[in-house]
């Protein structure tokens, strides 16, 4: 018989302690794999977004440092000056301007969004005015009723179902512009040249603006999200690392207690590197049919993630959460660890004297 | 035309603990014939473990020569060693030492050589316990489990089995089977066989009897 086949026959012998020892590896994977999967998902879905959302260049108040990101409130507008000198350039055209800021009604904070592209939003009723659902729960709105903004009143005409945690009112923004003193948040255009000469012959004839190209855009969400995977992956990492360096002490207390069975091993011949080599392989199993639970075991709670926030996060797929490099590189990575935290026990193991070993009680 | 399996040329082994020296073998001389059976006898402590541990090149002589076969088993590396063990040496232990996570089949093909069972189903008619054969060791009596690990001891056709008190564990009738089944091998397979034991009953079953005092034969 192999000597291999007992590395697995071992793992089944003291079944409570093979499956703590694995859930250490386990937990440690899921945490790895859910997090850098939520990181990479999230990177791909904003690059999405950004591609269908902006056009060949969008341009901003060039205090912003940086092209504005989704979700994020700017408070350095673009003055009326310069929004029109941008709307006469002849490289651009299919110019949106889009204006987010916070306003008041009532005393209550509300988000404003000015926009053009009612396309991109999903709502029920007609452009023009649109709140959210939130709205209409707390104030008791709906399609026809007034809503005053500013010194402004204005007719609702739709209302959308996302789930906002904020008060949002999307509106055309001819609209919007008055509320926020003509001043706008940015400009997306398309370019009639190269977006790069175009970008810069815009911050160059323009005062006070910066622009940013599709690639701009891009990097700064690439580098910003790889930050944040990094930051978020090296504390799961952290987890997996215990689960892989208590196999060094499980392996120790099973090569300890399994003293005498080595030395019979040794006494019908077996050699130095066998037993090494099925200590090693015992450890690598415990890595690596850990990690393999649980990778499994991630990517069911992001499927079930997925299905839960499938509103939210829209057509968000699998695949570019969990990439094939993450779980061979999990796995791969769990088992070499693994391996490599079974060196010492396996070397105690392979250097055991045989007569002492058989002697041992 | 009888050949030398085993031969032991002034054979030292000492252990040092602490002051005291303890020389466990002290000039042993000796030479198992192939086909022999022989027992050697003698008080605890006399040396009659740490002769077959040097036989078996488990473990290594401080002085004299061991030769196995005609070879001088010091020249050999670790890994020459283990390998000899596993074709040329069977070993029978007192307290079985089989493993307990495998099957009575698997135990006795644990150090096969060869993946073809069909050695391991003839040893097992020879011990009477086919029918035994998916049973975990911890399911036999220390009869049938020694037994086993004569099986065991068996499966490469080795030149030489050792036993250390292979019946220190049984009970009379337990050790005359256990005897027989040694005797059998040794008369009707040539098998060259040497054991340990305080049992004078044992003993009986062998060819040539050896008195074992303080690390010298007699
Ligand atoms: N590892 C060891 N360290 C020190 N002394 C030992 C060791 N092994 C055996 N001895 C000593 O060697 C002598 C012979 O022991 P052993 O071969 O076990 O005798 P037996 O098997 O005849 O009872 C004893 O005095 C024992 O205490
Ligand atoms: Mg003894």
């Amino acid at each position: 018989m192999d000597i291999f086949r007992l590395s697995f026959k071992n793992l089944k012998r003291r079944k409570i302690r093979t499956i703590l020892t694995m859930l250490g590896v386990i937990i440690g994977v899921i945490a790895l794999v859910v997090l850098v999967g939520i990181g990479t998902g999230m990177t791909s879905y904003m690059k999405q977004e950004t591609d269908s959302m902006m056009g060949d260049i969008i341009i901003v108040n060039s205090t912003e440092g940086g092209p504005p990101m989704a979700s994020t409130v700017s408070n350095a507008f673009l003055s009326q000056n310069a929004v029109s000198q941008i709307e006469n350039m002849s490289q651009l055209y299919n110019i949106s301007v889009e204006d987010d800021f916070i306003s008041q009604i009532n005393g209550t904070s509300m988000y404003i969004m000015g926009t053009t592209t009612w396309s991109q939003l999903e709502f029920n009723g007609t452009p023009g005015v649109v709140i959210t659902k939130n709205l209409v729960d707390q104030f008791g709105y709906k399609i026809g009723s007034n809503i005053t903004i500013g010194n402004e009143s204005m007719t609702i005409t739709g209302i959308s179902n996302t789930n906002s945690n904020m008060y949002l009112v999307m509106m055309d923004i001819s609209k919007a512009l008055p509320l926020n003193n003509y001043q706008a948040s940015y400009v997306t255009a398309d370019t009639r040249s190269n977006p790069e000469t175009v970008k810069d012959d815009v911050q160059n004839s323009v005062n006070g603006t910066s622009a940013y190209t599709q690639s701009d855009e891009a990097n700064q969400i690439n580098s910003v999200m790889n930050v944040i995977t990094l930051v978020v992956g090296a504390i799961a990492s952290i987890a997996l690392l215990v689960g892989v360096i208590s196999i060094v002490n499980i392996m120790l207390v099973n090569v300890t207690e399994r003293t005498r069975e080595i030395g019979v091993l040794k006494a019908i011949g077996f050699t130095d590197r066998e037993i090494l080599s099925s200590v090693l392989l015992e450890a690598g199993l415990v890595g690596f049919i850990g990690s393999t639970v649980g990778v499994v075991i991630a990517v069911i709670l992001l499927l079930i993630g997925l299905t839960v926030f499938s509103q939210q996060v829209g057509n968000i797929n699998l695949l570019s959460m969990v990439p094939f490099w993450l779980i061979a590189g999990v796995i791969g990575g769990s088992t070499i660890l693994s391996i490599l935290a079974g060196l010492y026990p396996a070397w105690h193991a392979s250097r055991l004297n045989v007569v002492e070993a058989l002697r041992n009680e | 035309m009888n050949k030398t399996v085993l031969n032991f040329q002034n054979v030292w082994k000492t252990y040092r603990m602490g002051d005291e020296i303890v020389n466990a073998l002290a000039g042993v001389n000796l030479t198992l014939e192939k086909g022999s059976f022989t027992s050697m006898m003698g008080p605890s402590g006399s040396g009659k473990s740490t002769l077959l541990h040097v036989g078996g090149i488990l473990d290594m002589p401080t002085q004299g020569t061991l030769l196995m076969n005609g070879k001088d088993t010091s020249k050999l590396s670790r890994k020459k060693q283990a390998k000899f063990r596993r074709k040329e040496i069977g070993f029978v232990f007192q307290r079985f030492n089989l493993l307990n996570q495998l099957t009575v089949m698997e135990n006795i093909m644990l150090p096969s050589l060869d993946s073809e069972n069909n050695k391991a189903e003839e040893l097992l008619e020879r011990i009477r316990l086919e029918k035994k054969h998916d049973k975990k060791p911890n399911q036999l009596s220390g009869g049938e489990q020694q037994r086993v690990c004569i099986a065991r001891a068996l499966i490469n056709n080795p030149s030489l089995i050792l036993a250390d008190e292979p019946t220190g564990e049984l009970d009379t009738r337990n050790a005359e089977v256990i005897m027989n089944l040694l005797k059998d091998l040794n008369e009707n397979d040539g098998v060259t066989i040497l054991i340990a034991t305080h049992n004078q009953l044992a003993a009986d079953f062998t060819d040539k009897i050896l008195e074992m005092q303080d690390g010298k034969i007699q």
